[in-house]
């Protein structure tokens, strides 16, 4: 691991078009402020570790069963296989 | 030998067409690639996402919206890239139901699986507003 140090109000920049600045030093706590292209994604690491623990939480074993959803819409509606994904997607170029 | 008692394994036939890839992979996970998605009708909504590599590990699915109509994860313009989504309606969005003795099962709205329908390549993402989404979202169940 690269190890640099920074002063309050000093930045590193990786691979040219990412810039992470020391914005804010409160006690034991670091404001990072981050500039980088819209299309690379910042979480914090926690994000990961929680999903991670989530999924290995839902393997399910040969004997689960699926819920049954209580809503009106729930356990007897069937999943049309077109029905499109709601999301918010920009598209791709070209 | 055959026994009166023997009870005849389900057979899923699983061809080539219709295998999930994953390229990295679920979080925690990331060594399983292939995946299928497997929906019988008196389990709907739900459906399991399988392992092809290792057939008893499953995750039982749900398509987001049916669960929460107004869902709207904002998948990254890197991931959209990587699925190769052109339009929001190649994606098919499912998100993994976790199932607690004794307590109410919980769908993650927090990493989606986000499968492009044509070419069956998919990714669990985190979308960009990721944290307006609870992990263990609870589900109405009777």
């Amino acid at each position: 691991m690269l190890i640099l140090s920074r002063k309050l109000g000093e930045s590193i920049v990786i691979d040219g078009r990412i810039t992470v600045k020391i914005v804010r030093l409160e006690g034991d706590i670091v404001k990072l402020g981050i500039d980088a292209p819209i299309e690379v994604p910042v979480h914090r690491q926690e994000v990961y570790e929680e999903i991670q623990r989530n999924n290995r939480e839902a393997l399910a074993g040969e004997s689960a069963n699926v819920p049954t959803l209580s809503t009106k819409n729930g356990a007897s509606a069937i999943l049309p296989p077109s029905q499109p994904g709601k999301i918010i997607a920009p598209k791709t170029r070209g | 030998m055959k026994t009166a008692e023997m009870i005849e394994p389900e057979i899923q036939t699983i061809s080539g067409e219709n295998v999930i890839q994953i390229p990295d992979g679920l979080l925690g996970f990331e060594q399983f690639k292939k995946y299928v998605l497997l929906a019988q009708p008196q389990e709907a909504p739900f459906m399991w996402l399988r392992m092809i590599e290792n057939a008893d590990k499953r995750f039982i699915v749900v398509s987001p919206f049916q669960i929460m109509p107004d869902y709207q994860p904002d998948i990254s313009s890197e991931d959209v890239r990587f699925l190769g989504l052109n339009d929001p309606e190649d994606a098919l969005v499912v998100n993994i139901v976790t199932l607690r003795p004794n307590r109410v099962p919980t769908i993650n709205l927090k990493g989606p699986i986000v499968i492009n329908r044509h070419t069956l390549i998919a990714k669990q993402v985190i979308p960009n507003n990721a944290s307006k989404f609870d992990v263990n979202h609870p589900l109405p169940v009777s």
